[in-house]
């Protein structure tokens, strides 16, 4: 499986839609798995992203403290 | 009085001697007067048994020759001399010899205190009238000298003070002293000459006329109306710091300024370096702090901004964390086998899932597909449609 190159919202959007089709339940069985598979990958890449995104934060040390400023006791 | 004379035809001719006689019996007649005047070319000689001088008119000018015989004069050891006012009490008298009128003294006093007060308030109602006084004339004094005029007597403290005052006070403008007669007689023609002299000089852009305190006497020069008008037209202001506080010499009214003092005439003329420094630090120490709450107000205002940039990252993740979390846990609901685990089945027939009951015939093999593994059944009956619930 290549990886999905769309933007993350994009794929959010996506895993939204399935969840949403998959709970009004008129998809086919048949569907249903192979869509489910599909959601759960979705949710699996976001999730991935947003690990990647948060380590980077914390990487630049973001919010972590003013920059310059000597670190509160 | 009978003059002896000749008869030329129908003239009477005098000879000059019976004129000159004549005219000094007349003279002999006129009352003794007093005569008010200043004292110049005095001129008294052991050798001489006569004293001469000239009276004269210190605005005027006009002169009159007096003698006084010199046994008197010495008697009176009044030590006079030139400049000094002075009233005469005699008659005129004419030397019969040459036919020069003369003013023959019989005493010589000086001036009395009332004399001159009058004669000052005299001369302050005629220069009064004609403005020198008035507050339209004043001058402002220069806010930064180049330099300062001092026009004093020989007089060490006066100098020595403002020599002090404008070194500690004011050093960069330069002083320059015109040291003159301040008392006595000449005084006034000198102080009025000094301070046209001293105003002429291309760097004096203020003068003081400094004068210690001294008697009533001492300081009738600075009401002299040479040195009065001087002051009053005067190219340069001028401040007077003329004896004390209650003395008011006619130069004080004239002058741009007055002051109690030498030193507190410098106070007047120079501003206080020391004091300017001050305000100057004062300043600056205003536009540094300006200068410092700016770049603090706008530090917080960075760091502020700052502070919400560090939080915006994670709570854009936050956000999208909660809303993947939320899609998560609704798509892990519909999961098929998590609807298999609540006890639904899948049931095939073929490939194909059953959704209609008859679609399959009776004895058709269909598979089962349980949460937990799967069944093979026979259709052994068919029921089309669901009975009503």
């Amino acid at each position: 499986v290549t990886p999905d190159e769309r933007p993350f919202e994009e794929l959010q959007r996506a895993l939204e839609d399935i969840v949403a089709r998959l709970e009004r339940g008129d998809v086919p069985v048949d569907e249903v798995i192979r869509l489910w598979q599909e959601g759960d990958t979705l949710y699996r890449e976001c999730a991935r992203r947003l690990e990647t995104v948060e380590l980077r934060i914390e990487e630049l040390g973001i919010g972590s403290r003013p920059s310059g400023e000597p670190e509160p006791d | 009085v009978k003059v002896p004379h000749t008869i030329v035809g129908d003239r009477k001719v005098f000879s000059v001697s019976a004129f000159n006689g004549g005219i000094a019996s007349w003279l002999a007649r006129l009352p003794q007067v007093w005569v008010e005047g200043e004292v110049t070319e005095l001129k008294r000689v052991d050798a001489w048994a006569t004293v001469f001088l000239t009276l004269k008119d210190p605005g005027g000018g006009a002169t009159l020759r007096v003698t006084m015989s010199r046994r008197r004069f010495d008697a009176l050891a009044l030590g006079i001399a030139d400049g000094e006012k002075v009233h005469v009490l005699g008659r005129a008298e004419l030397y019969e010899q040459k036919g020069d009128l003369a003013f023959r003294a019989v005493t010589v006093e000086r001036i009395g205190v009332g004399d001159h007060l009058a004669a000052i308030e005299r001369l302050k109602r005629l220069l009064a009238a004609e403005g020198l006084f008035a507050v339209e004339r004043k001058h402002p004094l220069p806010a930064f000298p180049r330099a300062v005029g001092l026009l004093t007597g020989s007089d060490a403290a006066a100098r020595g003070d403002v020599e002090k005052a404008l070194a500690s006070r004011f050093p960069l403008a330069r002083l320059v002293v015109c040291e003159t007669r301040v008392q006595g007689a000449g005084a006034g023609e000198g102080i009025a000459r000094g301070i046209e002299r001293i105003g002429r000089h291309p760097e004096v852009d203020v003068l003081i006329v400094a004068r210690g305190g001294g008697s009533f006497e001492d300081l009738l020069p600075f009401s002299d109306e040479r040195v009065v008008r001087a002051v009053a037209g005067s190219l340069v202001p001028v401040v007077s710091a003329v004896g004390h506080e209650q003395d008011t010499p006619l130069c004080d009214l004239a002058a741009d300024a007055r002051a109690s003092t030498p030193t507190a005439a410098v106070r007047l003329v120079v501003p206080d370096a020391a004091e300017l420094r001050a305000r100057m630090r004062m300043v600056h120490g205003r536009l540094g702090r300006c200068v410092r709450d700016r770049v603090a107000r706008d530090r917080e205002r960075l760091e502020a901004r700052h502070r919400d940039l560090g939080r915006l990252p994670s709570l854009a993740v936050e956000r999208r964390r909660a809303r993947l979390d939320h899609a998560g846990a609704r798509l892990q609901a519909v999961a098929p086998a998590a609807t298999l685990r609540r006890g639904y089945a899948i049931v095939r027939h073929g490939d194909h899932p059953l959704r209609d009951a008859a679609t399959v015939a009776i004895g058709a093999r269909v598979e089962v597909e349980l949460a937990t593994g799967s069944l093979a059944a026979d259709v052994t009956e068919v029921r089309p449609e669901a009975p009503a619930p």
